[in-house]
């Protein structure tokens, strides 16, 4: 616990004295590890502590908010009191009665990254980068990151609500660079989890670090990507960045009360086609965007988004759910102290359907698999979405073709949920940091096989054709 | 705060880390910032949040055996202190040593830049309450069709820097910047479309509510009724901002980082043509108004002036202590730190295309057929070692010269060196979008995915 319950207490009243209806205190302490590799060289090892608190206030529609590094009992009473100042408004309740919400899952770490010698760390990396280079010769360049974050957090609110929580998560990230004189390309891999160092007991990082080598290598022989609409297919494998983005953000209780996604207006309708389910769930065991508490001291929960294509829920955190006189759905999160919390996707994927991934490609003519997606981005008010196909195949009659490179995939979230055809089971996830309004969070992410009949493939025409 | 008073402090306190370092047989280097920050949010006419914050922290470098380690603490408890030497000392222990690990040595001097707009603090909170509310006010009188503020916001920071290291360096520096942005959506018959004005830099009086309200409601309305095109070959613009976008994936690949270690674009290329006669590429940490400007960088290194290309052709790379004691060179200045939690790399500061002397209008009118992008969507996935890129676009379709109707749901796609290659024309309207900055620019043939 970061402050004695009598000090939350007073920091909470002291908050509402000024003014406000409701008054929250988000302490925490962050300590990370990152090392990084390159040039076959431990270049960076770094460790580090960022403490601090964010004291909210809300009065009716107005929110005040206030931060410091300083976790003193009279520094974070000065910044209540600011913080409730500005909501000008009538002082609030002042009774105030903890209560601990219980959580719905029991994360267990089993072995925490701090308990690992930093010595170890280090000769996993270097592992990963042999591994990587001993690929091929034409690797010419390996990065490899490693980082571990042991957050603890106290949230207590004028509700009553006390909670206090770790969050315990590791990261690897390699990047291959392959050159063959002519072309350079990349590939990369990642992994991570709410977990501490017995991730690597469930991924292998050395496979991982070959994955990313061979995928660099293949890209300088791939043919640039063609340009147009065509049938796309997407493998399990992919990760999960389309629904992410087609779909996702716009199911973000923010942005549909604020008229800003395509989603609005539409609960109980039908929006995607009957054979999508799409859920977001922060229980998973272990997945990057997993918790036992939102941001807001609110258990994490599985949330069915779409249900056989008919829109059910959006993502809620406190201020969107308070608006609507309803409960929060445990997506209210932040990056730290230092910001406000709103609603985000946890675990975002898009359910697994009864068919077959490999009777998908086979009855595929002609279009583009995506074996791996990269990063996107979305136009929520439109619903237009791009993202990056980090590996992708031509389908020719049927079977994979050759590799190409430089596709980026552009469509309409609606529109390619009402056209998907062909849902597989293989489900397979993806990490990322997801960014919104320039908080970034970490996410998972996920998709079995699906196929999308039309998607406009952004490519290169050949310097002699024209129309 | 008494940014004057506080930088004293705080030199004292870097410097007394730097020596307890130095006594462990450590070449050491203390970084600390400290500062405070305001964010306004103005939704139809409400103050919808209000953000004050202060906030500090220490980054401590040290080079022990040209090993280099590091460690930060927001905790400036003697406590805390001695845990964060104690860490970067253990971190250095497991680096890898290179011989080109050194901290830079005291400078006679540092130039003298005007980076304290006093107005920015003297200005009472509901000036600047007001201010962001007449950015709304300006962009829904602009069209009726402005009809939801997705966002509309003031804000400002002030902080200080404070640098020692064990060579002798001491210096800090205080500094302010503003600004203020707007994204509004315009909606007519069903359809929406979203538009966004900003302005930044170091003075108060420079933010015009006026002219980024209206700017972010002009971007919105002219997109309505956007459709697709098909796929072709035709002339591109960009426009400031988009360019900007693409100058942000080029800007790793001009840093002597990304050359010594084979994965920049440019690596062999100096003196050789890279781009059109017609780019000349800046890097300026002294620029007027410049909101990355400061008198030193992340090293206590004097800011410089950097022509990377000048008439296309490559000059040189940008420097941080590291990488020019490598390539027997003097740094240029551009020791980056992200913030006091990261080592100092090698980074932009202002960094742009300088202007050319003809109108943006001018420029298009020459176009029989053409796209004038506004808006790109995933540049963060174009590839800048290989420099591969496809990106989602919106903009205006140009027909014989004219803009006529509004596009969307289109790709272009490339390659970053093709099209510096590429590009033909460069206007006169050097616009910055935070710290980097470029006029309108055309390129002459693109393929458009639609």
């Amino acid at each position: 616990m970061l402050l004695p319950e009598a000090d939350l207490k007073a920091v909470l009243q002291a908050a509402l004295q000024q003014g406000g209806d409701f008054a929250e205190i988000f302490l925490e302490r962050r300590r990370t590890t990152s090392i990084s590799c390159e040039e076959n060289k431990i270049e960076r090892v770094t460790s580090g502590l960022d403490q601090g608190a964010g004291i909210r206030v809300i009065a009716g529609e107005s929110t005040a908010y206030g931060y410091s590094n300083d976790l003193s009992r009279e520094s974070l009473i000065e910044t209540a009191i600011l913080v409730g100042k500005a909501v000008q408004s009538q002082p609030g309740p002042r009774e105030i009665n903890f209560t601990r919400p219980r959580s719905r899952v029991e994360f267990t770490i089993k072995k925490r990254p701090d308990r690992v010698p930093v010595e170890e760390k280090v000769e996993l990396v270097r592992r990963v980068n042999d591994a990587a280079r001993a690929v091929d010769r034409r690797i010419t360049q390996v990065s490899v990151g490693y980082g571990d974050i042991i957050q603890e957090v106290t949230i207590a609110n004028s509700d009553g609500i006390l909670v206090d929580d770790e969050r315990v998560r590791c990261r690897l990230v390699v990047n291959a660079v392959a050159t063959d004189g002519k072309h350079i390309q990349t590939g990369y891999e990642s992994a991570g989890g709410h977990q501490g160092w017995e991730l690597f007991e469930n991924v292998n990082p050395e496979e991982m670090a070959r994955l990313a080598a061979r995928r660099a290598v293949m890209m300088l022989e791939a043919r640039p990507a063609p340009a147009g609409k065509m049938p796309v297919v997407m493998a399990g494998e992919a990760g999960g960045t389309m629904i992410h983005e087609a779909c996702g953000h716009g199911l973000e209780a923010d942005l549909v009360q604020k008229q800003l996604s395509v989603y609005a207006g539409k609960k109980g309708q039908k929006v995607a086609a009957d054979i999508v389910t799409v859920i977001d769930d922060a229980t998973i065991p272990g997945k990057y965007g997993s918790y036992s508490f939102d941001d807001e001291g609110t258990p994490g929960q599985k949330t069915v988004l779409i249900e056989n294509g008919v829109l059910k829920e959006y993502m809620y955190d406190y201020l969107t759910a308070r608006k609507e006189g309803r409960r929060s759905t445990g997506n209210g999160r932040r990056e730290s102290y230092q910001d406000r919390p709103i609603p985000r996707m946890t675990n975002t994927y898009i359910a697994p359907g009864k068919d077959d991934a490999a009777a998908i490609l086979r009855d595929t003519k002609y279009g583009l698999l995506v074996k791996r997606m990269g990063g996107g981005q979305v136009n929520t008010t439109n619903g237009d979405f791009v993202f990056d196909v980090a590996e992708g195949y031509l389908i020719q009659d049927g079977q994979i073709g050759p590799a190409v490179r430089g596709a980026t995939l552009t469509g309409n979230g609606p529109e390619v949920l009402r056209i998907i055809d062909r849902v597989a089971g293989d489900l397979g996830f993806g990490l990322g940091i997801c960014g919104k309004d320039g908080q970034g969070v970490p996410v998972g992410d996920a998709q079995p096989t699906i196929r999308i009949p039309e998607l406009v493939v952004g490519g290169i025409l050949d310097e002699g054709a024209k129309e | 705060m008494d940014y004057q008073e506080m930088e004293k402090k705080y030199l004292d306190l870097a410097g007394q880390v730097v020596e307890k370092a130095a006594k462990r047989g450590a070449l050491a280097e203390a970084y600390i910032t400290a500062g405070e920050e305001l964010s306004i949010e103005v939704r139809d006419q409400q103050v919808e949040v209000l953000t004050t914050a202060r906030d500090q922290g220490l980054g401590l470098r040290v080079i022990c055996d040209h090993r280099v380690g590091f460690a930060f603490t927001t905790d400036f408890s003697p406590a805390a202190l001695d845990a964060c030497i104690e860490q970067a000392l253990a971190n250095a222990r497991q680096a890898t040593a290179d011989e080109h690990n050194c901290l830079p040595a005291r400078y006679p001097g540092y130039p003298s830049l005007d980076l304290w707009d006093p107005e920015i603090t003297a200005t009472p909170l509901e000036k600047k309450i007001e201010l962001a509310k007449e950015i709304e006010r300006q962009a829904r009188a602009y069209d009726p069709r402005v009809k939801i503020t997705e966002s509309c916001s003031y804000n400002d920071s002030r902080y200080l820097v404070a640098l020692a290291n064990s060579r002798g360096i001491t210096a800090a520096y205080h500094a302010a910047n503003c600004g203020a942005s707007t994204f509004v959506v315009a909606v007519e018959n069903g359809e929406s479309q979203t538009g966004f004005g900003l302005a930044y830099g170091l003075k108060f009086k420079n933010i015009d509510p006026a002219r980024v309200g209206r700017e972010g409601a002009s971007k919105a309305v002219r997109m309505l009724g956007a459709k697709r095109v098909n796929t072709q070959r035709a002339a591109v613009v960009f426009d400031p901002y988009v360019a900007t976008n693409f100058l942000g994936v080029i800007a790793p690949a001009l840093t002597a980082d990304a050359v010594q270690k084979g994965k920049s674009l440019f690596r062999g290329r100096v003196g050789q043509q890279v781009a059109a006669p017609v780019i000349n590429l800046i890097d300026d940490g002294r620029r007027p108004d410049g909101i990355a400007s400061s008198p030193f960088d992340g090293e206590g290194v004097p800011t410089g002036h950097t022509v990377l290309i000048e008439k296309g052709v490559l000059q040189c790379f940008l420097h941080n202590t590291y990488t020019a004691a490598r390539d027997g060179v003097s740094s240029t200045g551009n020791g980056a730190r992200g913030s006091f939690k990261t080592t100092p790399e090698v980074g932009t500061t202002n960094f742009y295309i300088e202007a050319g002397s003809r109108s943006p209008e001018e420029i298009i009118k020459e176009i029989p057929r053409g796209l004038y992008v506004t808006e790109v969507m995933g540049m963060h996935t174009a590839n800048p070692i290989s420099g591969d890129f496809s990106v989602g676009a919106t903009g205006i379709w140009i027909e014989k010269g004219e803009l006529t109707t509004p596009v969307r749901g289109v790709a272009i796609a490339g390659n970053i060196i093709g099209l510096l290659e590429a590009i033909d024309a460069v206007a006169n309207d050097l616009t910055f979008f935070g710290a980097i900055g470029a006029p309108t620019i055309r390129i002459a043939s693109m393929t458009i995915s639609g």
